[in-house]
């Protein structure tokens, strides 16, 4: 039975701080930057009001945002913290010691470029530098879905067969800054879906002290590094289960958790992208075949851990990809299209892909470019 | 889809106002969808600000700013030479704060709503550090010109959004535009 919900209008960042509310985390650390911040103001001020009941830390970094989160993972409760742009970047070597340590922590990223240049605006330089931090990552497509990931990601995190951070991303602005609907279930159904955190996946026990981040020599080492593979793997299927389990309790999906596919099944074009520049291309979409062109969309919702099956899968049947980049690994090409090559060689997949970069720095993408860059890769011959 | 082009000062509560609108049709209009999009860049208090807000009776999957507008709010008369009515649907409303028609909008046959709100806000003590709050004033005039949120259901959203306490001001600034706006063909 799908629970009841009301109808209510608020911004992206709200409804990221609603889903923390639900979920009732015990500690909150963090540091604000802009667009980020206004979820931590709203975080502080259900604290202040007393109607969440968590330990909110205020520090004076980044860095020590997430080191705040750190110890509270280690001892075994739920925590959250949410940055932006610079910020990640100044929390660096945590956000890397948190996800090869194991640590359940949720960070939504609003994403923000790097810079320079100086820029407050959206795309997804700053998360995608961290595709290698042992992190989950899930780009969210609108306000409603910022809301429903984040409640997810507790469950998905503070899985101990999982027991990785996660970082759902929500672009800056459009969604962080714009106010919509948000379908919101009540604070009881949503912490029913949560549930307590009662069976930690690390604690600290003072009886029986141990060392964490210990020194690990050569031979161990490799143990640490194929557990944390073999933990993404797991993640594959728990984000799919996750997004079932969420849609029989709430009646909301997003293709099976791990890509979402929209249009016909076959088309001669697959527009490929993330975010919001994917809500937006299903406009696209539709437009393209009132013209009468054969044009479907992929969007890659869960980017870490990488579905490679769902695409490869998706791809094998379409004839070609034109993936769009928010952001660039510099002296190669846009991540997306990177990794989307590469999982098509290697599973001898033939589809051509074309790769465009597209709204980078806060630059509009609206559906009528999009339009034109798919009439553009329908027209070229590779 | 109706798209809403809103231009204003910053310290007037353009932002506030275009997200309590998007509030009115999302709460409280049957079957309504909305997006309230601020523009956020270098804005500050007396420096135009704009934001967008769209409607549509199905979920709006659009995050772009509004480039061809259905209608322009104008919060600030002397801005009306910032907004390129070109871009403006020929059908739409021009829904502006001034006594009167403007001179420039004069013989162009475009469809003009106007309001003294300046006048309404001051005289309600709708003062904030020195710039009048024109945006629920605005707001009533929206309502009046256009046929998209009912001012009954945008008195409920200003209610909503301000609460009891702080609503009784803003509720009458935006009844009183809506009584006293006038729509003509200019």
């Amino acid at each position: 039975m799908v629970v009841k919900h009301d109808k209510k209008s608020m911004t992206g960042n709200d409804a990221a701080s609603y889903a923390v509310l639900y979920a009732k985390p015990k500690v909150i650390s963090a540091y604000p930057i802009t667009p980020q911040t206004t979820i931590i103001e709203k975080l502080s001020q259900y604290v202040d009001e007393g109607k969440l009941d968590a330990e909110f830390i205020i520090v004076e970094s980044e860095h020590s945002a997430l080191a705040g989160c750190m110890g509270a993972a280690w001892s075994g409760v739920r925590t959250f913290t949410a940055t932006s742009s610079q910020g990640l970047l100044y929390m660096a070597e945590n956000v890397f010691w948190s996800g090869y340590g194991r640590l359940p922590i949720v960070m939504p990223v609003v994403n923000r470029c790097l810079a320079p240049g100086w820029s407050i605006y959206q795309d997804l330089q700053d998360s995608m530098a961290f595709r290698d931090a042992g992190w989950i990552q899930i780009y969210t497509k609108n306000n409603q879905e910022v809301f429903d990931t984040v409640l997810q990601a507790f469950r998905i995190s503070e899985d101990k067969s999982i027991a990785l951070p996660s970082m759902p991303c929500l672009d800056g602005f459009v969604i962080s800054h714009t106010t919509a609907q948000v379908d919101l279930p009540n604070a009881e159904d949503s912490f029913n879906f949560v549930g307590e955190y009662s069976d930690p996946v690390i604690e600290v026990d003072t009886e029986k002290p141990w060392i964490f981040g210990g020194l690990v020599g050569p031979e161990k080492f490799i143990k640490v590094r194929t557990d944390l593979m073999e933990a993404m793997e797991r993640a594959k299927k728990k984000i799919v289960d996750m997004n079932k389990e969420f849609g029989e309790y709430f009646g909301r999906t997003y293709g099976n958790g791990l890509i979402e596919i929209y249009g016909d099944d076959v088309a001669d074009l697959t527009i490929v992208s993330m975010g919001t520049i994917a809500d937006e291309a299903q406009d696209a979409v539709d437009k393209l075949k009132e013209e009468g062109l054969s044009v479907n969309e992929m969007r890659v919702r869960t980017f870490r851990p990488f579905p490679e099956k769902d695409i490869v899968e998706f791809a094998k049947k379409n004839h070609k990809l034109l993936v769009i980049d928010r952001s660039v690994s510099f002296g190669h090409a846009g991540q997306l299209r990177i990794e989307i090559e590469a999982v098509l060689q290697r599973n001898k997949v033939d589809t051509s892909v074309e790769g465009r970069l597209m709204g980078l720095g806060g630059e509009d993408v609206p559906y009528p470019k999009i339009v034109a860059a798919a009439k553009e890769a329908l027209r070229s011959k590779i | 889809m109706i798209e809403v082009i809103q231009i204003s000062r910053g310290g007037s509560g353009g932002v506030t106002g275009a997200k309590i609108l998007a509030e009115a049709a999302i709460m409280f209009e049957e079957g309504l969808y909305a997006q309230a999009i601020p523009k956020y860049g270098s804005e500050r208090r007396g420096a135009m600000v704009q934001a967008y807000v769209r409607f549509d009776n199905k979920p709006i999957r659009i995050h772009s700013p509004v480039y061809e507008a259905n209608h322009a709010l104008i919060l600030d008369l002397s801005l009306l030479d910032r907004i390129d009515l070109n871009s403006v649907d020929k059908e739409g409303v021009i829904i502006i704060n001034s006594k009167k028609i403007p001179e420039n909008l004069k013989g162009s046959g475009r469809k003009v709503a106007y309001v003294d709100a300046t006048g309404i806000s001051q005289e309600l003590g709708l003062v904030l550090s020195g710039f009048t709050l024109v945006n629920m004033t605005m707001l009533g005039a929206f309502v009046k010109a256009t046929d998209i949120v009912s001012i009954d259901n945008l008195v409920k959203a200003i209610i909503s959004f301000w609460g009891e306490k702080r609503a009784p001001k803003n509720v009458e600034a935006a009844k009183r535009a809506y009584e006293e706006t006038k729509v003509v063909i200019a």
